[in-house]
């Protein structure tokens, strides 16, 4: 297929725009066309309906125990005389990845390369990968976050701005406290489908603002932006294109105090 | 074609005979060994290199091995096989700008076509079958393009859900389960099927249309 099918089918851009796949310019001309074409904007409701009934009813599967250990089993080494050490870590992998698999299905297992040590970013992408092999990712949970709001309050000094993305298919999970450094900083815990996005905000004084950035570090999104002297980090296991979507979410869209 | 098809099921048996002896006889599937012990150190590194690269998505690979190949036994036999795989390719893989994910689901995919070509080769749509179909279904008026009500998708339980991904054609099934299932970007679903980026958003937006139709269709 060329890009000649893009004209002849305007309704991909459609789905590309649903998907998160488009850049500002074109999101914007699929807006436009989408408020004046009915045909396209009846087919945007539809896609739009299936995504979100595959996310709340599909019925997911989880490889079962005894796979995820044959297979982990298998690349333990036999009877290692000269290693003794590594059998023991390998039953411990075992173990993480058999919880990973029953609380996530998905990829959130990592084992992060060293990293310079002291950047925030290390240690909020840490504090991620450890809330999620925890049994609940969240100190407070809840989707209300007139409830998540209050709880920061006593705790730190400032607490976070929180808004309901329920409508967009982000719903509010709870919060946590997380260290970087010496410095507790809370973080909002929001959901997607199946993939957990942790939101990390850090007061930084006098810090311009600055529009979300992305990196990936084996399998995970990672954006950092600054908005009125906060710093966020948020992280996730799902695509580029739909973190930036719940960043451009985020951002617009006001607490309704 | 015909010929294959006909024998496919006298193979099937033979196959899972096979299968279930080794499964009796676990140490029959094992990852090879560093060949000598003055190597220690780079077998750990191969098997750090699986755990950190390959182990992290087996959740994944086995939920397309499953919506690919249709059942738990098979789809278990798959990611058997694809880790096999990609233990004896992890010395290829780059990492770096790379997604492991799509790396892993890469090989789960060729595993899965390659399981299905010897075991039930009437599964395998050919790729200019595809096209035959794609070109026929671009038309207006086909069931392609029924447009049922939205409140009618919203409707739809889990299980008739899943009975209408399964009935998606291969191709269009895998494209839709990487992105709506798995959360794949576009970029990513290209890797992992092998095809441009303008197929892929062809292939997706076919496979949702067809996905509309049938669950807009009343329960017969």
């Amino acid at each position: 297929m060329t890009g000649s099918s893009l004209h002849d089918d305007p309704a991909l851009l459609v789905h590309a725009y649903l998907d998160g796949e488009l850049d500002p310019v074109n999101a914007l001309a699929v807006e436009q066309r989408l408020a004046t074409d009915p045909v396209l904007a009846a087919e945007y409701e539809r896609v739009q309906a299936l995504q979100h009934l595959i996310r709340e009813r599909l019925p997911r599967e989880t490889p079962s125990p005894a796979l995820v250990a044959r297979i982990t089993a298998a690349v333990a080494p036999r009877r290692p005389r000269w290693q003794p050490s590594w059998q023991p870590s390998m039953r411990a992998l075992a173990a993480s990845i058999l919880v990973t698999a029953f609380v996530a299905s998905g990829s959130t297992w990592l084992a992060l390369a060293p990293q310079p040590a002291g950047t925030v970013e290390s240690a909020v992408v840490a504090a991620h990968i450890r809330a999620l092999m925890a049994p609940q990712a969240t100190d407070v949970a809840s989707s209300d976050r007139h409830t998540v709001k209050p709880w920061f309050n006593g705790r730190i000094p400032q607490s976070p701005r929180v808004v309901d993305l329920a409508k967009d298919d982000f719903p509010l999970v709870g919060g946590r406290l997380d260290v970087v450094g010496r410095t507790p900083v809370p973080t909002l815990v929001y959901r997607h489908a199946k993939h957990v996005i942790s939101l990390t905000a850090v007061p930084v004084d006098g810090s311009a603002n600055s529009s979300p950035a992305g990196r990936r570090v084996e399998g995970y999104n990672i954006l950092h932006w600054t908005d009125a002297g906060v710093a966020y980090w948020a992280i996730s296991d799902m695509a580029a294109a739909d973190l930036d979507k719940f960043a451009r979410l985020f951002r617009t869209t006001a607490p309704d105090q | 074609m015909m010929n294959v098809v006909s024998l496919h099921a006298g193979r099937r048996l033979a196959y899972e005979q096979q299968q279930s002896g080794d499964r009796r006889q676990q140490a029959s599937w094992e990852l090879p060994r560093p060949t000598q012990s003055g190597d220690a150190v780079s077998g750990g590194d191969e098997n750090t290199r699986f755990a950190n690269l390959v182990l992290p998505h087996l959740g994944e690979a086995y939920s397309l091995a499953r919506w690919l190949t249709g059942n738990r036994a098979d789809a278990e036999d798959v990611v058997q096989d694809a880790s096999l795989r990609a233990y004896r390719a992890i010395g290829n893989f780059a990492g770096g700008s790379g997604s492991a994910r799509a790396w892993v689901l890469t090989i789960v995919r060729h595993s899965a076509y390659a399981w299905l070509r010897k075991n039930r080769p009437a599964a395998v749509v050919g790729v200019e079958d595809l096209e035959t179909v794609e070109t026929a279904q671009a038309r207006p008026g086909d069931p392609d393009v029924e447009t049922p009500e939205t409140a009618l998708i919203a409707k739809t339980d889990g299980a008739r859900l899943e009975a209408a991904i399964a009935g998606l054609p291969a191709p269009f099934r895998e494209t839709l389960v990487l992105r709506d299932v798995q959360g794949l970007d576009y970029r990513e679903i290209a890797e992992v099927i092998g095809v441009p980026m303008g197929t892929v958003m062809s292939r997706l937006a076919r496979a949702r249309r067809r996905l509309i139709a049938t669950l807009g269709r009343s329960e017969a």
